[in-house]
């Protein structure tokens, strides 16, 4: 396990083991993709109150859901950045912080187009809303602290130190639509019968697309790592004969 | 087993009457997915010719280092 972790750490290592995984990552997040927005556009039943706004769904809470796990994974990068002086998990760190800045972005915008027409506003300061607002400043807050700091080293110390203390909003937009009884509606609960509120049908296909939308998280962080890599290593022997190797 | 929607294609690009807010999100989540996709790649490709072009560049300055070199030596004789 220790071996593992220690090897882990190693940014060759992982550039070499991630190059081998990105093949079936695609593979597996087109075949995910496909399937749940065919099955998202074309077979969801309309909802009775909703109508067919009820396919944006399956793009927001997806993207809303995942962009809730950057901040928590910055954090931990942090800590083990602060703790064992890893190299690896401060790269991490630092290509999470653009994704989760698009993701949340993407969250607040498809949110917007559906509150247009279901609530009749396309911004309410309700909590879950303003909350998820905060993450995306906080976002912005720790590209611009790395961006100010020259020195590797110290960057990566403030900006774990930063993603640590703001993983704290995490949890509030998680619970803030229980806490705040605001205009943001809860999570459902999932039903095995079809006709319950929320049967196979609705919930399905939603988790396809969350499956789906994880892996395209996960490729997109091994791309921006894997080059991030390749940047500070440039000076290593392997990235010369890498880039030498290479045909573009 | 879910069955399809609807019943032509007018009806689908039509969703009801919400063709607008449908479309544009999934527009953005398409630019979205590929920004996503392309762009890391973008940026390999441009770093891949910028340090191939340094390499070149020092490997030039070793053998400009190397014949000087040379030079002086024979100079010396």
């Amino acid at each position: 396990m220790w071996v593992w972790f220690a090897k882990l750490g190693s940014p060759r290592w992982f550039y070499e083991l991630s190059g081998k995984w990105l093949p079936w990552l695609y593979a597996a997040m087109t075949l995910l993709m496909l399937v749940g927005l065919t099955w998202a556009l074309l077979f969801v039943p309309e909802d009775y109150q909703q109508g067919h706004t009820i396919r944006i769904m399956y793009v927001h809470v997806p993207v809303a859901s995942i962009s809730l796990a950057c901040f928590p994974l910055m954090a931990v990068a942090g800590a083990i950045t602060l703790v064992w002086k890893m190299k690896l998990a401060d790269m991490v760190a630092k290509c999470v912080a653009p994704i989760g800045l698009w993701f949340t972005g993407l969250a607040l915008a498809t949110g917007a187009i559906w509150g247009q027409p279901i609530w009749g506003t396309w911004w309410a300061w309700d909590a879950r809303l303003t909350s998820m607002l905060i993450q995306f400043f906080l976002f912005v807050g720790v590209i611009a602290l790395r961006s100010a700091i020259e020195s590797t080293d110290a960057a990566a110390k403030a900006c774990a130190v930063l993603a640590i203390v703001g993983a704290i909003n995490v949890p509030i937009i998680k619970y803030s639509v229980e806490w705040w009884n605001t205009l943001h509606q809860p999570a459902s609960s999932i039903s095995f019968d079809s006709a319950a509120p929320n049967p196979p049908e609705v919930w399905v296909p939603l988790l396809i697309m969350i499956g789906a939308v994880y892996l395209l998280f996960i490729i997109s962080l091994i791309l921006r790592t894997r080059n991030e890599i390749l940047i500070r290593e440039r000076r290593s022997q392997w990235v010369t004969d890498l880039i030498t190797r290479s045909q573009s | 087993m879910p069955t399809l929607q609807f019943s032509s294609l007018s009806e689908f690009v039509q969703m009801g009457t919400y063709s607008f807010h449908v479309w544009v999100v999934y527009l953005l989540f398409v630019l979205f997915v590929g920004y996503n996709l392309i762009l890391p790649g973008v940026q390999r490709k441009q770093f891949i010719r910028q340090q191939k072009r340094r390499v070149a560049r020092d490997a030039e300055l070793a053998t400009q280092a190397a014949s000087r070199q040379g030079l002086n030596n024979r100079s010396a004789e």
